[in-house]
């Protein structure tokens, strides 16, 4: 009896102790594996997160890479709260478990270089990146050098129910080239002639007023990284502009994300202006098929600005923990920087437009989409995104993104434009600071 | 002789059985609080970091974010906690009436909403009041309202349906604690007091909440330890931003913000989860001086 219980206590302290150091050993060994040499068998991890979207556009790449060097397997992983798992083992200082390419939002590349400047490998002289949009570059640009191949395009467009217009008595030409003040008229008499909201967005969400600044060419921060809001016209002309499509009924606000595509789905909105990979949410409304059409974005009247914008979009960042980060800079080269094959597949099925220009001319973006009622939209689009004005998003893009969030919807609430940006100013400085 | 031996044969036993879960406790707890508060005096951005003094809660004082998210924390603790209470407190007294029939059904539905996961709960609740959700249907049905209300937008509503899904969510669970409790009071007491010719309202005030003390203590005690550090529902709700405008903001989601969506500063969030623990602390030295008499 006295035996068997000192043995039970003694087990339970050496289990615990056990436990912790052998959590902590493995970890300790991982990064001691040897750097491969060409034609052994090299595993490269990615983390992205969409499967019918940049998991599936790696995993075709990865197929086109494996003919050139088929010792490559490339594990593609869909991976939920990405930024938040990189912001933890990078603060950790624990990379042993990060992937080797990591798919980036575009408006928080600069930040995560910023803030981890180690843990990201520079791509010049690896990657040609010299065949992207500019616009999509410089968001992964940091102190001079490239930290992301750029994805897929963010340019916004104007999706539009043809039905619903002309319905109303418009046609779908009517909303391309136009200001918001045309768009929100336009959309008044929608609503009047059809019952149907004009357009639909996330409620509290600041996409409208951040697609807006970049067809300004403006955004919350000047090139040194000052807070431009109080006494930027973009920014003010922005949120009258929000305010105006509120109030005037034009711009319905859904709960959520899932409600906000549930809008476009099932026809309680006529338009939606939204990055082009929006492309992905509508088509699966089959019912739908014929009835959409794409114009391009509405401008400022007030403001110098142009009818083209981007919202959204990711870029692809290599680790500096990746065991072979040659090989990984080699198979972004080879395929998102080089292959024309590969945006030939994924457009198609995924509706991934990229940014790599000579991807453009491939026969493949000229096809007319049956969805839209047989228009070329690829071919609009891929001309939109070369208008995109470009603008820095800097390190505390998140940050001013909530703070204006919060300053427009003071504003709905009745507070004046003046003091709220006044305000938002202020907060984000102190934010900010150091 | 042999009785000493054997006091401290069990001593050395019990402390070696206790040694295993105490040793855990403090390499999983203790040191990460320990740590935590030696960033909560460091500042800068990502790794960085560099020591700062009490700079960090100073700079917390000022901040305008947290003061807001602070100022809604209370306001659901001050509304949201009483009303949660006596609720639980109404629904245990007649959970045990002797006379209920079913105890074992209304109990249990009672209880239920526990078992859903906090995630799921907001979530439904969250369509319940969407533009287009039942709430909304219903108002239009009944011709109260002429067009939808949209509730998660407008600051009070916003608030308001936070603290529905709370109280919904955790009723039951300090309904069953009072439940409990009654357990522990003698039915002569009752007895006595009813020859004694005390009627049911007497009885409840002067028999069973005097009694009921250490419960009703414990239950406030974790009531206001579990909404100061509310996250899961309003994330849900209202999204990371804590919309419209800071309106529902609560402080662990500004610490979940400061360190994973924004440039990260961890030694500023780890100063605001301190602010958490601090706030914890003094309103539990209140409570239970007020409390606990004894």
């Amino acid at each position: 009896m006295m035996k068997k219980g000192s043995f039970l206590g003694l087990a339970l302290a050496l289990g615990a102790v056990l436990v912790m150091t052998a959590c902590s050993k493995q970890e300790a060994a991982a990064p001691a594996a040897a750097t491969a040499v060409s034609d052994a068998p090299v595993t490269l991890t990615v983390w992205c997160w969409d499967p019918n979207f940049n998991v599936y556009a790696m995993n075709e790449a990865a197929k086109i890479y494996q003919r050139e060097k088929p010792n490559v397997t490339v594990n593609v992983l869909d991976i939920t709260d990405i930024e938040q798992k990189i912001t933890t083992a990078l603060s950790a200082g624990e990379m042993a478990d990060l992937p080797d390419i990591v798919l980036n939002q575009d408006n928080s590349i600069q930040r995560f270089v910023q803030t981890y400047p180690d843990a990201y490998l520079p791509l010049n002289g690896k990657v040609d990146l010299s065949k992207f949009a500019e616009f999509k570059l410089d968001v992964g640009v940091y102190e001079g050098k490239n930290y992301g191949v750029p994805f897929d395009n963010g340019a916004t467009a104007t999706f539009l129910r043809r039905d619903i217009v002309e319905q109303a008595g418009f046609q779908v030409s009517d909303f391309n080239d136009i200001t918001w003040e045309r768009f929100i008229e336009l959309g008044q008499v929608v609503k009047r002639e059809t019952g149907v909201a004009m357009v639909s967005t996330v409620a509290g969400s600041s996409d409208f007023i951040m697609l807006m600044l970049q067809s300004a060419g403006k955004w919350f921060f000047d090139d040194e990284g000052k807070v431009t809001i109080k006494d930027n016209p973009a920014v003010v002309e922005a949120i009258k502009t929000y305010k105006a499509l509120v109030d005037s009924g034009v711009l319905l606000q859904a709960a959520d994300w899932n409600a906000y595509i549930a809008t476009l789905n099932n026809g309680t909105t006529a338009s939606t202006i939204q990055g082009c990979w929006i492309i992905g949410s509508i088509t699966p409304a089959t019912d739908q098929a014929g009835k959409w059409a794409v114009v391009n974005t509405p401008r400022f009247a007030n403001v110098d600005s142009v009818n083209y914008s981007s919202q959204g979009g990711s870029g692809w960042m290599v680790f500096s923990s990746s065991k072979h980060p040659d090989i990984a800079m080699d198979l972004l080269n080879k395929t998102f920087a080089g292959s024309t094959e590969l945006y030939e597949t994924i457009l198609p099925s995924s509706g991934a437009i990229g940014t790599w220009l000579p991807a453009a001319d491939s026969p493949v973006y000229s096809e007319p989409h049956a969805f839209f009622g047989g228009q070329k939209i690829y071919e609009d689009l891929v001309d939109y995104a070369s208008k995109v004005p470009r603008v820095k998003y800097g390190v505390f893009n998140y940050e001013a993104r909530d703070v204006v969030g919060r300053a427009a919807a003071a504003v709905l609430q009745g507070a004046s434009i003046d003091a709220a940006l006044d305000e938002a100013q202020k907060y984000l400085e102190f934010q900010i600071a150091e | 002789m042999g009785r000493v031996k054997l006091e401290r044969k069990y001593a050395v036993w019990g402390w070696l059985f206790v040694a295993p879960a105490s040793l855990m406790i403090f390499i999983l707890s203790f040191f990460p609080m320990i740590q935590a508060f030696i960033l909560s005096l460091q500042s800068g951005r990502g790794n960085n970091l560099r020591f700062a003094g009490m700079r960090n809660y100073l700079r917390l004082l000022e901040d305008e974010q947290f003061r807001a998210a602070v100022c809604n924390v209370f306001t659901y603790l001050i509304i949201q906690v009483p009303i949660m209470l006596i609720l639980a407190l109404i629904l245990a007294t007649i959970l045990n009436e002797q006379t209920l029939k079913l105890k074992g059904l209304f109990r249990t539905l009672v209880f239920l909403p526990c078992v859903a996961g906090l995630v799921s709960a907001a979530t439904i609740f969250k369509s319940i009041f969407s533009i287009d959700g039942l709430v909304n249907i219903m108002l239009l049905k009944l011709h109260i309202i002429t067009s939808p209300v949209s509730f998660l937008s407008d600051p009070v509503w916003a608030k308001a349906v936070i603290i529905i899904v709370i109280t919904w969510r955790w009723t039951g669970y300090n309904t069953i604690f009072y439940l409990a409790g009654f357990q522990t009071i003698e039915t002569s007491i009752y007895e006595a007091a009813r020859i004694d010719g005390a009627n049911a309202a007497q009885q409840f005030f002067k028999i069973t909440m005097p009694l009921l003390r250490p419960v009703i203590l414990l239950t406030t005690i974790m009531s206001t330890n579990g909404t100061l550090q509310i996250f899961d529902e309003v994330r849900t709700i209202t999204g990371t931003s804590g919309g419209p405008g800071n309106a529902t903001l609560t402080i662990s989601q500004y610490i979940y913000n400061l360190s994973f969506l924004y440039s990260p500063q961890f030694g500023y969030a780890a100063a605001a989860s301190y602010t958490i623990l601090f706030m914890v602390a003094v309103l539990s030295f209140i409570q239970m001086k007020i409390g606990d008499k004894e």
